[in-house]
Protein backbone atom coordinates (compact mmCIF):
# COMPACT_ATOMS: atom_id res chain seq x y z
CA UNK A 1 0.00 0.00 0.00
CA UNK A 2 0.98 3.85 -0.45
CA UNK A 3 -0.08 6.83 0.64
CA UNK A 4 -2.04 8.83 -1.74
CA UNK A 5 -0.04 11.21 -4.73
CA UNK A 6 2.81 8.22 -4.47
CA UNK A 7 1.17 6.84 -7.38
CA UNK A 8 2.70 9.73 -9.14
CA UNK A 9 6.48 8.73 -8.75
CA UNK A 10 6.47 5.57 -8.96
CA UNK A 11 9.05 4.56 -12.03
CA UNK A 12 6.28 3.63 -14.38
CA UNK A 13 4.16 6.74 -14.09
CA UNK A 14 7.11 8.99 -13.42
CA UNK A 15 7.17 12.12 -16.03
CA UNK A 16 9.78 13.89 -17.82
CA UNK A 17 10.41 17.14 -17.29
CA UNK A 18 12.42 19.46 -19.48
CA UNK A 19 16.49 20.44 -17.66
CA UNK A 20 15.26 23.50 -19.18
CA UNK A 21 17.95 25.62 -17.65
CA UNK A 22 21.26 26.17 -18.76
CA UNK A 23 24.45 26.85 -16.04
CA UNK A 24 24.30 30.53 -17.67
CA UNK A 25 21.14 32.30 -18.53
CA UNK A 26 21.92 34.39 -21.23
CA UNK A 27 19.87 36.91 -23.09
CA UNK A 28 20.59 35.16 -26.40
CA UNK A 29 19.52 31.63 -24.71
CA UNK A 30 16.61 33.47 -24.13
CA UNK A 31 15.08 35.65 -26.43
CA UNK A 32 17.23 35.34 -29.66
CA UNK A 33 15.49 34.12 -32.92
CA UNK A 34 11.74 33.57 -31.07
CA UNK A 35 8.80 35.74 -31.91
CA UNK A 36 6.49 34.11 -29.26
CA UNK A 37 5.09 32.21 -32.02
CA UNK A 38 2.09 29.67 -30.05
CA UNK A 39 2.28 31.20 -27.38
CA UNK A 40 -1.52 32.03 -25.88
CA UNK A 41 -1.76 35.20 -24.01
CA UNK A 42 -4.49 36.42 -22.17
CA UNK A 43 -5.44 40.15 -21.78
CA UNK A 44 -7.79 40.55 -19.41
CA UNK A 45 -8.35 44.29 -19.66
CA UNK A 46 -10.50 46.90 -21.62
CA UNK A 47 -10.79 45.03 -24.65
CA UNK A 48 -8.58 45.54 -27.83
CA UNK A 49 -9.16 47.46 -31.31
CA UNK A 50 -7.66 44.58 -33.33
CA UNK A 51 -7.64 47.54 -36.33
CA UNK A 52 -4.75 49.19 -34.35
CA UNK A 53 -1.84 49.39 -35.81
CA UNK A 54 0.37 46.18 -35.22
CA UNK A 55 -1.79 44.73 -33.01
CA UNK A 56 -4.23 42.30 -34.62
CA UNK A 57 -4.69 39.68 -35.58
CA UNK A 58 -6.57 38.66 -32.60
CA UNK A 59 -6.51 34.92 -31.57
CA UNK A 60 -10.25 35.25 -29.95
CA UNK A 61 -11.56 37.23 -27.01
CA UNK A 62 -14.42 37.05 -24.65
CA UNK A 63 -16.57 40.01 -22.54
CA UNK A 64 -17.24 38.95 -18.85
CA UNK A 65 -20.41 41.08 -16.92
CA UNK A 66 -21.78 40.31 -13.97
CA UNK A 67 -24.64 38.19 -13.65
CA UNK A 68 -26.46 37.14 -10.16
CA UNK A 69 -27.91 34.14 -12.06
CA UNK A 70 -25.23 33.19 -13.04
CA UNK A 71 -23.77 30.35 -10.43
CA UNK A 72 -20.67 32.01 -9.72
CA UNK A 73 -22.11 35.87 -10.06
CA UNK A 74 -20.48 36.26 -13.84
CA UNK A 75 -21.20 35.16 -17.10
CA UNK A 76 -18.98 35.14 -20.31
CA UNK A 77 -20.12 36.21 -23.69
CA UNK A 78 -17.44 35.26 -26.00
CA UNK A 79 -17.28 36.41 -29.75
CA UNK A 80 -15.37 39.82 -30.75
CA UNK A 81 -16.14 42.82 -28.88
CA UNK A 82 -14.12 46.43 -29.12
CA UNK A 83 -12.06 48.31 -26.50
CA UNK A 84 -14.01 50.70 -24.30
CA UNK A 85 -11.45 52.94 -23.01
CA UNK A 86 -8.33 52.53 -24.89
CA UNK A 87 -5.72 50.12 -22.07
CA UNK A 88 -6.26 46.33 -23.84
CA UNK A 89 -5.19 48.06 -26.74
CA UNK A 90 -1.83 49.78 -25.28
CA UNK A 91 -1.23 46.06 -23.72
CA UNK A 92 -1.82 44.94 -26.45
CA UNK A 93 0.74 47.15 -28.55
CA UNK A 94 3.32 46.53 -26.14
CA UNK A 95 3.02 42.89 -26.03
CA UNK A 96 3.57 42.73 -29.54
CA UNK A 97 6.91 44.49 -29.40
CA UNK A 98 8.58 41.54 -27.62
CA UNK A 99 6.03 39.11 -29.01
CA UNK A 100 5.04 40.03 -32.52
CA UNK A 101 3.83 36.11 -33.12
CA UNK A 102 1.84 35.32 -29.70
CA UNK A 103 -1.76 34.52 -30.42
CA UNK A 104 -3.26 37.38 -28.17
CA UNK A 105 -7.05 36.64 -26.75
CA UNK A 106 -8.86 40.01 -25.28
CA UNK A 107 -11.06 39.32 -22.23
CA UNK A 108 -12.94 42.21 -21.57
CA UNK A 109 -13.57 42.82 -17.57
CA UNK A 110 -13.36 46.26 -17.23
CA UNK A 111 -16.24 48.69 -18.06
CA UNK A 112 -19.42 47.25 -17.79
CA UNK A 113 -20.01 48.01 -14.45
CA UNK A 114 -18.05 48.43 -11.28
CA UNK A 115 -19.84 46.81 -8.84
CA UNK A 116 -18.99 43.03 -8.59
CA UNK A 117 -16.01 43.52 -10.72
CA UNK A 118 -13.57 41.29 -8.41
CA UNK A 119 -16.17 38.76 -9.76
CA UNK A 120 -15.74 39.65 -12.96
CA UNK A 121 -11.91 39.71 -13.28
CA UNK A 122 -11.79 36.28 -11.39
CA UNK A 123 -14.03 34.61 -14.12
CA UNK A 124 -12.39 36.17 -16.67
CA UNK A 125 -9.32 34.39 -15.33
CA UNK A 126 -11.11 31.36 -15.04
CA UNK A 127 -11.96 31.28 -18.94
CA UNK A 128 -8.56 32.26 -19.89
CA UNK A 129 -7.26 29.28 -17.65
CA UNK A 130 -9.93 26.92 -18.98
CA UNK A 131 -8.57 27.83 -22.98
CA UNK A 132 -5.04 26.82 -21.72
CA UNK A 133 -3.95 29.82 -21.72
CA UNK A 134 -0.01 30.53 -21.15
CA UNK A 135 0.34 33.76 -20.17
CA UNK A 136 -2.33 35.96 -18.04
CA UNK A 137 -1.78 39.69 -18.69
CA UNK A 138 -3.54 41.81 -15.51
CA UNK A 139 -3.10 45.40 -15.52
CA UNK A 140 -5.79 45.78 -12.89
CA UNK A 141 -6.51 45.27 -9.16
CA UNK A 142 -8.53 45.70 -6.28
CA UNK A 143 -7.83 46.16 -2.77
CA UNK A 144 -10.52 44.71 -1.49
CA UNK A 145 -10.01 41.84 1.21
CA UNK A 146 -13.36 39.66 0.37
CA UNK A 147 -11.40 38.68 -2.60
CA UNK A 148 -8.08 37.49 -0.62
CA UNK A 149 -9.21 33.79 -0.99
CA UNK A 150 -11.08 34.01 -4.21
CA UNK A 151 -7.89 34.99 -6.35
CA UNK A 152 -5.74 32.92 -4.46
CA UNK A 153 -7.88 30.09 -5.63
CA UNK A 154 -7.27 31.18 -8.87
CA UNK A 155 -3.69 31.35 -8.90
CA UNK A 156 -2.75 28.55 -7.48
CA UNK A 157 -5.00 26.71 -9.87
CA UNK A 158 -3.17 29.18 -12.51
CA UNK A 159 0.58 28.15 -10.99
CA UNK A 160 -0.50 23.86 -11.01
CA UNK A 161 -1.27 24.35 -14.56
CA UNK A 162 1.93 26.22 -15.46
CA UNK A 163 0.14 29.76 -16.45
CA UNK A 164 2.02 32.57 -15.77
CA UNK A 165 0.00 35.64 -14.15
CA UNK A 166 1.19 39.04 -14.62
CA UNK A 167 -0.34 41.99 -12.69
CA UNK A 168 0.39 45.16 -11.97
CA UNK A 169 0.22 46.42 -9.16
CA UNK A 170 -1.19 49.03 -7.51
CA UNK A 171 0.19 52.71 -6.39
CA UNK A 172 -0.91 52.47 -2.64
CA UNK A 173 1.32 50.47 -0.45
CA UNK A 174 -1.46 47.81 0.79
CA UNK A 175 -2.01 44.53 -0.63
CA UNK A 176 -3.70 44.67 -4.39
CA UNK A 177 -5.09 41.23 -5.44
CA UNK A 178 -4.25 39.28 -7.57
CA UNK A 179 -0.57 40.91 -7.83
CA UNK A 180 0.01 39.94 -3.93
CA UNK A 181 0.20 36.48 -4.37
CA UNK A 182 3.87 34.23 -4.48
CA UNK A 183 3.36 32.65 -7.70
CA UNK A 184 1.89 36.11 -9.74
CA UNK A 185 4.78 38.11 -11.48
CA UNK A 186 3.97 41.24 -10.06
CA UNK A 187 5.33 44.61 -12.01
CA UNK A 188 5.74 48.35 -11.49
CA UNK A 189 6.97 50.98 -13.83
CA UNK A 190 10.70 51.86 -13.64
CA UNK A 191 12.28 54.41 -15.82
CA UNK A 192 13.59 52.77 -18.86
CA UNK A 193 12.06 52.96 -22.15
CA UNK A 194 13.97 49.51 -23.65
CA UNK A 195 11.17 47.01 -23.67
CA UNK A 196 14.03 44.34 -23.16
CA UNK A 197 15.20 45.45 -20.25
CA UNK A 198 13.85 44.42 -16.60
CA UNK A 199 15.02 45.09 -13.10
CA UNK A 200 14.35 42.76 -9.84
CA UNK A 201 13.85 44.01 -6.79
CA UNK A 202 14.88 41.41 -3.86
CA UNK A 203 11.59 43.10 -1.58
CA UNK A 204 8.87 41.97 -2.90
CA UNK A 205 5.35 41.79 -3.04
CA UNK A 206 6.39 43.87 -6.32
CA UNK A 207 9.19 41.55 -7.69
CA UNK A 208 9.81 43.21 -11.16
CA UNK A 209 10.16 46.28 -12.71
CA UNK A 210 9.13 47.10 -16.50
CA UNK A 211 9.08 50.64 -18.11
CA UNK A 212 5.74 52.51 -17.69
CA UNK A 213 6.87 55.92 -17.25
CA UNK A 214 6.18 58.45 -19.90
CA UNK A 215 5.47 56.02 -22.84
CA UNK A 216 4.27 56.64 -25.87
CA UNK A 217 0.91 53.90 -25.94
CA UNK A 218 -2.04 52.89 -28.27
CA UNK A 219 -5.00 53.83 -27.52
CA UNK A 220 -8.08 54.39 -28.76
CA UNK A 221 -9.47 54.95 -32.81
CA UNK A 222 -5.87 54.46 -34.11
CA UNK A 223 -4.47 57.17 -32.00
CA UNK A 224 -0.88 57.17 -29.08
CA UNK A 225 -1.14 59.10 -26.16
CA UNK A 226 2.00 59.69 -23.44
CA UNK A 227 1.01 57.62 -20.31
CA UNK A 228 2.46 57.06 -17.47
CA UNK A 229 1.49 53.90 -14.64
CA UNK A 230 2.14 50.09 -13.55
CA UNK A 231 -0.51 48.92 -15.50
CA UNK A 232 2.20 49.89 -18.38
CA UNK A 233 4.66 47.84 -16.89
CA UNK A 234 3.19 44.61 -16.52
CA UNK A 235 2.30 44.01 -20.57
CA UNK A 236 6.28 44.58 -20.75
CA UNK A 237 7.25 41.53 -18.43
CA UNK A 238 4.03 39.59 -20.21
CA UNK A 239 5.29 40.17 -23.79
CA UNK A 240 8.92 39.12 -23.06
CA UNK A 241 7.71 35.81 -20.88
CA UNK A 242 5.61 34.70 -24.15
CA UNK A 243 8.75 35.80 -26.01
CA UNK A 244 10.61 33.05 -24.10
CA UNK A 245 7.87 30.71 -23.64
CA UNK A 246 8.13 30.50 -27.21
CA UNK A 247 11.30 29.21 -27.83
CA UNK A 248 11.43 27.63 -24.40
CA UNK A 249 7.74 25.78 -23.86
CA UNK A 250 7.06 23.89 -20.94
CA UNK A 251 8.80 26.15 -18.30
CA UNK A 252 7.14 26.21 -14.82
CA UNK A 253 6.36 29.95 -13.72
CA UNK A 254 8.94 29.65 -11.00
CA UNK A 255 11.80 28.90 -13.45
CA UNK A 256 10.51 31.96 -15.45
CA UNK A 257 11.31 33.66 -12.08
CA UNK A 258 14.23 32.63 -12.21
CA UNK A 259 15.10 33.35 -16.16
CA UNK A 260 13.89 37.05 -16.14
CA UNK A 261 15.80 37.47 -12.57
CA UNK A 262 18.95 36.00 -13.80
CA UNK A 263 18.02 39.01 -16.79
CA UNK A 264 17.34 41.62 -14.78
CA UNK A 265 19.90 44.67 -15.54
CA UNK A 266 20.49 44.30 -11.97
CA UNK A 267 21.43 40.74 -11.80
CA UNK A 268 24.96 40.13 -10.94
CA UNK B 1 -37.70 50.79 31.40
CA UNK B 2 -39.40 47.77 30.80
CA UNK B 3 -38.94 45.25 27.79
CA UNK B 4 -42.13 46.82 26.22
CA UNK B 5 -41.58 50.62 26.85
CA UNK B 6 -43.71 53.01 25.25
CA UNK B 7 -42.41 54.83 22.03
CA UNK B 8 -41.25 57.89 23.96
CA UNK B 9 -39.33 55.60 26.17
CA UNK B 10 -37.26 54.20 23.11
CA UNK B 11 -36.84 57.46 21.20
CA UNK B 12 -35.78 58.84 24.51
CA UNK B 13 -33.20 56.04 25.09
CA UNK B 14 -32.28 56.76 21.08
CA UNK B 15 -31.92 60.17 21.49
CA UNK B 16 -29.25 59.88 24.67
CA UNK B 17 -27.59 57.36 22.10
CA UNK B 18 -27.32 59.33 19.48
CA UNK B 19 -26.44 62.13 22.00
CA UNK B 20 -23.19 60.47 23.53
CA UNK B 21 -22.26 58.94 19.91
CA UNK B 22 -22.75 62.44 18.40
CA UNK B 23 -18.94 62.91 17.97
CA UNK B 24 -18.79 59.72 16.20
CA UNK B 25 -21.66 58.83 14.48
CA UNK B 26 -21.47 61.23 11.58
CA UNK B 27 -17.97 63.41 11.30
CA UNK B 28 -18.89 66.91 10.46
CA UNK B 29 -17.51 68.34 7.93
CA UNK B 30 -16.56 65.78 5.48
CA UNK B 31 -17.08 67.73 2.22
CA UNK B 32 -14.84 70.54 3.52
CA UNK B 33 -12.13 68.15 4.36
CA UNK B 34 -12.52 66.45 0.60
CA UNK B 35 -12.73 70.51 -0.41
CA UNK B 36 -9.58 71.00 1.59
CA UNK B 37 -7.76 68.14 0.05
CA UNK B 38 -8.18 68.80 -3.68
CA UNK B 39 -7.40 72.51 -2.70
CA UNK B 40 -3.95 71.66 -1.13
CA UNK B 41 -3.28 69.18 -4.49
CA UNK B 42 -3.93 71.85 -6.25
CA UNK B 43 -1.27 73.88 -4.44
CA UNK B 44 1.55 70.87 -4.14
CA UNK B 45 1.08 69.77 -7.93
CA UNK B 46 0.76 73.64 -9.21
CA UNK B 47 -2.02 72.21 -11.52
CA UNK B 48 -4.92 74.12 -13.21
CA UNK B 49 -7.78 72.05 -11.36
CA UNK B 50 -7.88 68.78 -8.81
CA UNK B 51 -11.39 67.27 -7.75
CA UNK B 52 -13.01 64.38 -6.77
CA UNK B 53 -15.78 62.01 -8.13
CA UNK B 54 -17.60 59.27 -6.11
CA UNK B 55 -18.83 56.38 -7.82
CA UNK B 56 -22.92 56.37 -7.37
CA UNK B 57 -23.76 52.81 -7.31
CA UNK B 58 -27.23 53.05 -8.41
CA UNK B 59 -26.07 55.06 -11.84
CA UNK B 60 -23.39 53.31 -11.87
CA UNK B 61 -22.02 56.85 -12.63
CA UNK B 62 -19.00 58.98 -11.42
CA UNK B 63 -20.07 62.15 -9.62
CA UNK B 64 -18.06 64.94 -9.24
CA UNK B 65 -18.26 66.13 -5.25
CA UNK B 66 -15.31 68.93 -5.20
CA UNK B 67 -13.29 70.62 -7.09
CA UNK B 68 -10.68 73.93 -7.05
CA UNK B 69 -9.16 75.33 -9.95
CA UNK B 70 -10.18 76.40 -13.28
CA UNK B 71 -13.78 75.12 -13.93
CA UNK B 72 -14.31 74.19 -10.19
CA UNK B 73 -18.03 75.46 -10.06
CA UNK B 74 -18.98 73.76 -13.34
CA UNK B 75 -17.24 70.70 -12.44
CA UNK B 76 -19.04 70.14 -9.14
CA UNK B 77 -22.32 68.16 -9.47
CA UNK B 78 -21.18 67.14 -13.20
CA UNK B 79 -22.01 62.38 -13.90
CA UNK B 80 -20.13 60.55 -15.99
CA UNK B 81 -20.63 57.36 -16.84
CA UNK B 82 -18.14 55.24 -15.53
CA UNK B 83 -17.37 53.06 -18.43
CA UNK B 84 -15.40 55.67 -20.25
CA UNK B 85 -12.24 57.87 -20.01
CA UNK B 86 -8.97 58.16 -17.90
CA UNK B 87 -11.13 58.55 -14.58
CA UNK B 88 -13.23 55.37 -15.36
CA UNK B 89 -10.85 53.55 -16.08
CA UNK B 90 -8.51 54.26 -12.62
CA UNK B 91 -12.05 53.20 -11.06
CA UNK B 92 -12.63 50.09 -12.63
CA UNK B 93 -9.16 48.79 -12.69
CA UNK B 94 -7.91 49.86 -9.49
CA UNK B 95 -4.56 51.28 -10.89
CA UNK B 96 -3.27 55.11 -11.23
CA UNK B 97 -2.86 56.48 -14.49
CA UNK B 98 -1.39 59.91 -16.25
CA UNK B 99 -1.36 60.89 -19.43
CA UNK B 100 -0.04 63.74 -20.81
CA UNK B 101 -1.96 64.47 -23.69
CA UNK B 102 -5.63 63.62 -23.13
CA UNK B 103 -6.73 65.41 -26.24
CA UNK B 104 -5.17 62.74 -28.66
CA UNK B 105 -8.41 61.06 -26.73
CA UNK B 106 -11.00 62.36 -28.88
CA UNK B 107 -13.97 60.63 -26.74
CA UNK B 108 -12.57 62.10 -23.51
CA UNK B 109 -11.74 65.35 -24.64
CA UNK B 110 -15.53 66.09 -25.79
CA UNK B 111 -17.16 64.55 -22.90
CA UNK B 112 -15.41 66.85 -20.80
CA UNK B 113 -15.38 69.83 -22.88
CA UNK B 114 -19.42 69.52 -23.30
CA UNK B 115 -19.43 69.08 -18.93
CA UNK B 116 -16.95 71.73 -17.41
CA UNK B 117 -15.47 74.02 -20.59
CA UNK B 118 -12.08 72.98 -19.82
CA UNK B 119 -10.02 70.91 -21.58
CA UNK B 120 -6.46 69.62 -20.01
CA UNK B 121 -3.88 68.74 -21.39
CA UNK B 122 -2.83 66.26 -18.71
CA UNK B 123 -4.40 64.21 -16.30
CA UNK B 124 -3.45 62.21 -13.38
CA UNK B 125 -6.30 59.88 -11.85
CA UNK B 126 -5.95 57.86 -8.90
CA UNK B 127 -9.08 55.41 -7.69
CA UNK B 128 -9.58 56.17 -3.62
CA UNK B 129 -10.16 52.22 -2.34
CA UNK B 130 -9.86 50.70 0.52
CA UNK B 131 -10.07 47.38 1.67
CA UNK B 132 -13.90 47.27 2.03
CA UNK B 133 -14.90 49.14 -1.09
CA UNK B 134 -14.16 51.53 -4.29
CA UNK B 135 -15.29 54.74 -3.37
CA UNK B 136 -14.83 56.88 -6.38
CA UNK B 137 -11.70 58.85 -7.74
CA UNK B 138 -8.77 61.89 -7.61
CA UNK B 139 -7.99 63.41 -10.44
CA UNK B 140 -5.11 66.41 -11.31
CA UNK B 141 -5.34 68.02 -14.29
CA UNK B 142 -2.37 70.35 -16.11
CA UNK B 143 0.28 69.27 -12.86
CA UNK B 144 2.89 72.03 -13.71
CA UNK B 145 5.07 70.76 -10.02
CA UNK B 146 6.31 67.61 -9.53
CA UNK B 147 9.26 67.05 -11.42
CA UNK B 148 8.12 65.51 -14.79
CA UNK B 149 8.73 62.46 -13.35
CA UNK B 150 5.15 60.76 -13.27
CA UNK B 151 5.68 57.84 -10.56
CA UNK B 152 6.56 60.43 -8.12
CA UNK B 153 3.54 62.51 -8.73
CA UNK B 154 1.69 59.40 -8.22
CA UNK B 155 3.19 58.77 -4.77
CA UNK B 156 2.51 62.31 -3.73
CA UNK B 157 -0.95 61.46 -5.28
CA UNK B 158 -1.72 58.52 -3.06
CA UNK B 159 -0.70 60.43 0.01
CA UNK B 160 -4.20 62.72 -0.75
CA UNK B 161 -5.78 60.04 -2.35
CA UNK B 162 -5.55 58.02 0.90
CA UNK B 163 -6.97 60.93 3.25
CA UNK B 164 -9.84 61.08 0.38
CA UNK B 165 -10.59 57.51 1.08
CA UNK B 166 -10.19 57.17 5.19
CA UNK B 167 -12.48 60.75 4.92
CA UNK B 168 -15.27 59.12 2.73
CA UNK B 169 -14.76 55.76 4.83
CA UNK B 170 -15.31 56.72 7.91
CA UNK B 171 -18.20 58.67 6.87
CA UNK B 172 -20.29 55.94 5.32
CA UNK B 173 -19.74 53.72 8.16
CA UNK B 174 -20.62 56.54 10.45
CA UNK B 175 -24.00 57.11 9.13
CA UNK B 176 -24.22 53.62 8.04
CA UNK B 177 -24.24 52.90 11.86
CA UNK B 178 -26.41 55.88 12.79
CA UNK B 179 -28.94 54.03 9.96
CA UNK B 180 -28.68 50.88 12.01
CA UNK B 181 -29.43 52.18 14.89
CA UNK B 182 -32.45 54.65 13.95
CA UNK B 183 -33.75 51.65 11.92
CA UNK B 184 -33.37 49.29 15.14
CA UNK B 185 -35.37 51.99 17.37
CA UNK B 186 -37.93 52.04 14.48
CA UNK B 187 -38.30 48.49 14.66
CA UNK B 188 -38.34 48.22 18.66
CA UNK B 189 -40.96 51.13 18.69
CA UNK B 190 -43.03 48.67 17.02
CA UNK B 191 -42.74 45.87 18.96
CA UNK B 192 -39.66 45.52 21.34
CA UNK B 193 -36.81 46.51 23.24
CA UNK B 194 -34.15 48.29 21.49
CA UNK B 195 -31.59 45.56 22.63
CA UNK B 196 -33.80 43.11 20.61
CA UNK B 197 -34.27 45.22 17.63
CA UNK B 198 -30.54 45.85 17.11
CA UNK B 199 -29.69 41.88 17.58
CA UNK B 200 -32.27 41.29 14.82
CA UNK B 201 -30.84 44.35 12.52
CA UNK B 202 -27.27 42.34 12.71
CA UNK B 203 -29.24 39.52 11.94
CA UNK B 204 -30.60 40.92 8.70
CA UNK B 205 -28.09 42.94 7.62
CA UNK B 206 -26.03 42.19 4.35
CA UNK B 207 -22.81 40.44 5.02
CA UNK B 208 -20.58 43.82 4.51
CA UNK B 209 -22.09 45.48 6.91
CA UNK B 210 -22.55 43.19 9.79
CA UNK B 211 -19.94 44.36 11.72
CA UNK B 212 -21.33 48.03 11.55
CA UNK B 213 -24.89 46.42 13.04
CA UNK B 214 -22.47 44.59 15.53
CA UNK B 215 -20.95 47.61 16.86
CA UNK B 216 -23.95 49.13 17.32
CA UNK B 217 -25.03 46.47 19.68
CA UNK B 218 -21.74 46.88 21.38
CA UNK B 219 -22.38 50.65 21.56
CA UNK B 220 -26.38 50.00 22.97
CA UNK B 221 -24.79 47.90 25.80
CA UNK B 222 -21.61 50.19 26.60
CA UNK B 223 -23.99 53.08 26.97
CA UNK B 224 -25.84 51.43 30.03
CA UNK B 225 -22.76 50.53 31.63
CA UNK B 226 -21.19 52.95 33.96
CA UNK B 227 -18.64 55.76 32.74
CA UNK B 228 -15.16 53.33 34.38
CA UNK B 229 -16.11 50.65 32.32
CA UNK B 230 -17.07 53.27 28.94
CA UNK B 231 -13.69 54.44 29.83
CA UNK B 232 -11.89 50.91 29.82
CA UNK B 233 -13.47 49.84 26.52
CA UNK B 234 -12.44 53.16 24.79
CA UNK B 235 -9.08 52.72 25.98
CA UNK B 236 -9.62 48.83 24.72
CA UNK B 237 -10.57 49.93 21.37
CA UNK B 238 -7.92 53.02 21.34
CA UNK B 239 -5.01 50.34 22.18
CA UNK B 240 -6.65 47.78 19.13
CA UNK B 241 -6.80 50.43 16.68
CA UNK B 242 -3.20 51.95 17.46
CA UNK B 243 -1.84 48.08 17.39
CA UNK B 244 -4.10 47.66 13.99
CA UNK B 245 -2.35 50.69 12.69
CA UNK B 246 1.32 49.41 13.82
CA UNK B 247 0.31 46.12 11.91
CA UNK B 248 -0.80 47.67 8.89
CA UNK B 249 2.16 50.14 8.17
Amino acid sequence: MKPAWSWQFDPATLQRVPASLPAAITRDWAFDGTTGAGVKVAIIDSGIDAAYPGVGPLAGGAVVVADEDAPRGARVIEGPHEDLFGHGTACAAIIRQAAPDAELYSIRVLGERLTGRGIVFAEGMRWALEKKMHVLNMSLSTSRNDYFGLFHEIVDDAYFKRAMVVCAVNNVRAPSYPSQYASVFSVAAHEGRDPFRLEYNTSPPVEFGAPGIDLEVGWLGGRSIRATGNSFAAPHITGLIARILGKHPGLTPFQMKTVLTALADNAQ
Amino acid sequence: MDERGSTKDLLAEVIQLASDLGPVLRPRGDEEFLQAIVETARLVFDAAACSIALFDEGDEELVFRVAAGLGAEATVGIRIPADRGIAGWALMSGQSIAVDDVRQDPRFAADIAESTGYVPNAIMAMPLESERQTFGVIEVLDRRRGGGEGVDDMEVLALFARQATLAVESSRIFSNLGRALLESAALAAQRDSLRVALQERAAQTPRSQVELAELALLFHDLGVLGPDERRAAARIAEDFLAYARKQRR
